[in-house]
């Protein structure tokens, strides 16, 4: 790391009053960005861009962490007819809190990462999709979008140039389905969630059949800082492979759970304990899961040297995902945390592919079992192999997500698991 | 041409075809539900999985990369793929359960999942026979199940719509049914309703599931969800003979297939032929199962006195028809051919009366303006309105048939109730003397004189032409009195006909209508008023056509079994649909 983690100053939220008012965005700097562009499209061609945000590496805050630039790479020239940007605001995993952060506290630093992504893609029309359950956020969002609109930043010719562009502000019914990029898509074009096979991808066939573009509001978020102040000046903020702010949604039984922005690379004890207070009670910590529930789960003597970035994390066993971080400690019950995991999920698989439809119920179901103490040591292997049947063989990766939890808990912390089985009773002759 | 190697096994191919349906087209068989041939994929079965590997070509001369033994090198995708999104590609290879372990361990793996929630009732099921999924069980699936929790029970018995019963729990989700109305009937009135395993299709709430082509849903169904409300539980497809034959309740000759047992028609499905009906055909089409087992004349009947029919013998009958027509002049006498009755019917009609001097016969068209919905359902409500124009038979309107009626003094009308469509009423038959050569009762037939019951499309081997100018053929289903199936070659044979003895319901006498084919009837009368005229099977009244009318040259029995019938010269202008 560059730069020393605790004497980071955040980004993406930082501590000034009132921000979300347009009015105070603009003295802080807002939208300098955007002028910088739309008022000096020669230096600021599209591709350009394009170009700036890919050097940066700007990796996707949504979970998938790929290289935000080289997405935007992949959209076809245009031909005339409409484009989109879909903007992700789904958050629904257990773990993971972070973009309503922005909706509520930075709204417009969003807006104008999304308005110069619109630019650079050649696109007219942004999405926001934002969770159903943010209705509040979704309606002090839409107060920034209006905002934005009214000063001219949004809507025809803005900042006087020939560049128009429209947002719009649509919310979710609650289905975590919704937050998977093609499902999004379906639900944005008014229809049941269900993710679409690939190919053909959304830069070829998205919403309505058009190219499209799909980034996480935190990605976009991200995307001002690199036009104000360079890829380079990104660069250097965080880990070396895996550059810039992160919120990190911390949550579990820590002193102080919160959304924290600090650089990628930090090291997780250091959150842990530094950021969030340590563990509650003065306990030890047993767990983490690094970046939401579907990410695989780390015992704490698995955890010495790890950082928040992608490559740690995968060397550990885990990854980043959204860096939703749930803390857990000493007194936690492995198999109630995975059983209520495997609830999720099973709740949320939209049943639209059968190994995901029927696979999810019957690990929830078999965890339950051994919940309540009913369960046989056979049902450990059986859980592992049904994953085994799920994992890479549906549509999304919901199917992915919820198999990951069960395989690395049970193998993690198998003691306890075979610990709450029956023990079998063997017939002596 | 671009190649592609399927279990070892090189093929080529040409277009952009989906593995899937190529392998099925090459005769190979890979399992799946969710996939039909007509509709969009969506490749949420899964079962259809199939390992993929292509080639690695080099980046700069385009050739394909040898590995060390001189053979392609192939880049194999990391996970299973399903074969039904999986376009072909030149040089692509293909493992199926065939080759691959793996394959076959992933495709056991799916069908264990599909059943944990699935009931296993393949008794009762009204499926049972005919299910893709305990046929791809039996195949491919597991030895047991290692699911020992309790299973999801979701709605059971639900009335979907007038026509179609959904039992939730056997649903597998398979979206064929929702997919069906957005895609083929387009009326949207199915979708999936609730998540996970919970999940199961369903109406809009208020909503009911009336679409005209509902029951195709029925037919699609890979499992026994969506029952036809009409048919369930009344018999097994094993105890049925399946017999092709043609939609008769309007102009578009669906084909179809005719489902019977102890010589009742229980059901019709459709029958597949892109020419027509690609793999539907309308509700109503399956209702006219009715027609052909119930309200059947039954034997000759006369009217003794004013309003009196009473049964009488095929003696009497012919005898009185033969007096009736010496006992007046062919002058005035007026036959009535019909868009019901089939090419040949028509044909003979005709001809028999030519002979004893009687002019042309006429016909009326049967159509209704507005009833048809530009897709399978026409406003012709006939199946054989071509056909008499084919044949020159003399096309009328209505009221030129009713000026005609009144000015006679004997009517004799084919297989068309001219007053129950309105075409006359009842007093316009009062004074000629009218004879009906009829299948079913009625109020035609009962203000009629003289009724000879002929045989229904159900009965005989017949030709129609359909709006669009395609000549299409029956096959007789049910026997008659007179009719055995074991002698009828044309007649399919079902499992009972192999295997079943004289006390099987099979050989019931009670369900055989006592009626002739009209061609069979007409040698008698000839022959009672020594006319030359004389028929041993349809199949020679249509070879005699054939040779004497230019439209129908080169048209053959043979030919229309071959090719599912055959579209005829005719031009589009001279349908009237």
């Amino acid at each position: 790391m560059a730069q020393d983690w605790k004497s980071f100053e955040p980004l993406l939220i930082p501590d000034i009053p009132n921000l979300q008012k347009i009015d105070v965005y603009e003295e802080n700097g807002g939208y300098d960005a955007l002028k910088k562009i739309f008022n000096d499209q020669n230096t600021w061609s599209r591709k350009s861009v394009v170009e700036e945000v890919k050097q940066a590496n700007i990796r996707g805050r949504g979970g998938a962490g790929f290289n935000a630039g080289l997405k935007w790479s992949f959209m076809p020239d245009p031909d005339g007819g409409p484009r989109y940007l879909a903007c992700n605001g789904d958050e629904s995993e257990p773990g993971t809190f972070k973009d309503r952060k922005i909706f509520e506290y930075n709204p417009h630093l969003f807006i104008e990462g999304a308005l110069i992504a619109a630019y650079a893609m050649t696109i007219d029309t942004i999405y926001v999709y934002i969770r159903g359950e943010y209705i509040s956020w979704v309606e002090m969002f839409q107060e920034a979008v209006n905002d934005a609109y009214e000063k001219g930043y949004l809507g025809e010719n803005i900042l006087g140039t020939d560049i128009s562009i429209d947002l719009e502000v649509t919310y979710g019914a609650g289905a975590y389905i919704c937050g998977e990029e093609t499902a999004m898509l379906e639900s944005l074009e008014g229809k049941r969630g269900y993710p679409r096979t690939k190919p053909p991808f959304p830069a070829q066939n998205g919403l309505w059949g058009r190219p499209t573009t799909i980034n996480n509001i935190e990605t976009l978020a991200n995307v001002p800082l690199v036009i104000n102040n360079g890829a380079d000046w990104y660069g250097d903020i965080g880990a070396e492979e895996h550059p810039g702010p992160v919120l990190y949604g911390i949550s579990g039984h820590v002193n102080r759970p919160g959304v924290y922005e600090y650089p990628t690379g930090v090291s997780v004890m250091d959150l842990i304990n530094d950021v969030a207070g340590g563990i509650r009670g003065g306990k030890d910590l047993k767990a983490l899961i690094p970046g939401g529930s579907s990410t695989p789960v780390l015992r704490a003597d698995q955890l010495e040297g790890v950082t928040m970035n992608s490559d740690s994390l995968k060397d550990a066993g885990s990854m980043m995902g959204t860096a939703g971080m749930v803390v857990m400690d000493e007194d936690t019950d492995m198999v109630d945390v995975l059983w209520r995991i495997a609830h999720f999920y099973h709740h949320e698989s939209c049943g639209q592919c059968t190994p995901c439809r029927e696979g999810t119920g019957w690990l929830e179901k078999v965890l339950k079992k051994i919940k309540d103490g009913e369960g046989e040591m056979k049902d450990l292997d059986l859980l592992l192999d049904v994953g085994n049947q799920m994992e890479g063989r549906t549509i999304c990766a919901l199917a992915d997500a919820a198999v990951w939890p069960v395989r690395h808990t049970i193998n993690r912390f198998r003691d306890e698991f075979e610990a709450r089985c029956k023990k079998s009773v063997h017939a002596v002759a | 041409m671009p190649e592609v190697f399927i279990d070892g096994k090189r093929y080529e191919y040409e277009g952009q075809p989906m593995l899937l349906q190529f392998i099925l087209d090459q005769g190979l068989e890979v399992p799946f539900f969710c996939y039909h041939p007509s509709m969009s994929i969506p490749a949420n079965c899964r079962q259809c999985m199939v390992k993929v590997g292509t080639p690695v070509k080099d980046r700069e001369t385009g050739e394909f990369e040898l590995d060390e033994n001189g053979d392609r090198k192939i880049r194999w995708f990391p996970k299973p793929q399903t074969s039904c999104s999986t376009p072909l590609q030149d040089g692509m290879v293909v493992h199926t359960q065939e080759t691959s372990e793996e394959i076959a361990r992933a495709q056991k793996d799916n069908l264990e999942f599909i059943l944990i929630n699935h009931p296993l009732d393949c008794p009762i099921c009204d499926q049972a026979g005919e299910c893709p999924l305990q046929i791809q069980t039996y195949k491919y699936g597991p030895e047991g199940s290692r699911f020992e929790v309790k299973k999801v029970h979701k709605p059971k018995h639900v009335d979907l719509g007038p026509r179609v019963t959904l039992d939730a729990e056997r649903c597998i989700n398979c979206t064929r049914c929702v997919r069906f109305t957005e895609e083929i009937s387009e009326t949207n009135q199915l979708t999936i309703v609730d998540r996970g395993d919970s999940n199961y299709p369903t109406t809009a709430p208020g909503e009911t599931f009336d679409d005209p082509y509902s029951m195709n849903t029925v037919d699609i169904c890979p499992v026994g969800a969506l029952t036809s409300t009409d048919f369930r539980f009344k018999a097994r497809v094993w105890e049925m003979n399946q017999t092709p034959s043609i939609d008769i309740t309007n102009g578009k000759g669906c084909n179809i297939d005719l489902w019977t047992r102890d010589n009742e028609v229980l059901r019709i499905t459709p029958r597949q032929n892109e020419d027509v009906n690609d793999y539907w055909m309308p509700d109503a089409g399956r209702d006219a199962y009715k027609l052909f087992n119930e309200n059947r004349v039954d034997r000759p009947s006369i009217t003794l006195d004013e309003n009196n029919q009473s049964n009488t013998s095929w003696n009497n009958a012919i005898e009185t028809f033969a007096e009736v027509i010496e006992a007046n002049d062919p002058s005035d006498i007026t036959i009535v051919g019909s868009p019901h009755a089939s090419v040949e019917e028509n044909y003979v009609f005709n001809k028999f009366f030519n002979l004893l001097g009687v002019s042309n016969a006429k016909f009326t068209p049967h159509v209704i303006p507005g009833s048809g919905d530009g897709f399978l359902i026409t406003d012709d409500q006939a199946p054989n309105t071509n056909g008499c124009r084919v044949i020159n038979l003399d096309e009328t309107d209505d009221g030129a048939i009713q000026s005609v009626v009144s000015d006679a003094k004997v009517v004799i009308i084919l297989s068309d109730d001219l007053i129950g469509r309105d075409v006359l009423t009842s007093s316009d038959l009062e004074s000629p003397y009218t004879i009906s050569l009829a299948t079913n009762i009625s109020d035609t037939t009962k203000a009629s004189d003289l009724v000879i019951p002929i045989t229904c499309v159900a009965e005989h081997a017949a030709s129609y032409v359909n709006v669009d100018g395609r000549i299409q053929r029956s096959y007789p289903a049910k026997e008659t009195k007179y009719t055995n199936r074991r002698l009828n070659l044309e007649m399919s044979e079902g499992r009972l006909d192999r295997f079943g003895t004289n006390f099987d319901n099979w050989v019931s006498e009670e369900n055989k209508v006592d009626c002739l084919p009209l061609w069979e009837f007409l040698n008698k009368l000839a022959d009672r008023l020594g006319l030359e005229f004389e028929y041993n099977h349809s199949r020679e009244i249509f070879t005699e056509l054939s040779n004497s009318l230019d439209v129908l040259s080169n048209v053959s029995y043979d030919r229309m079994d071959e090719e599912k019938g055959v579209q005829l010269p005719i031009k589009q202008k001279e349908v009237k649909a």
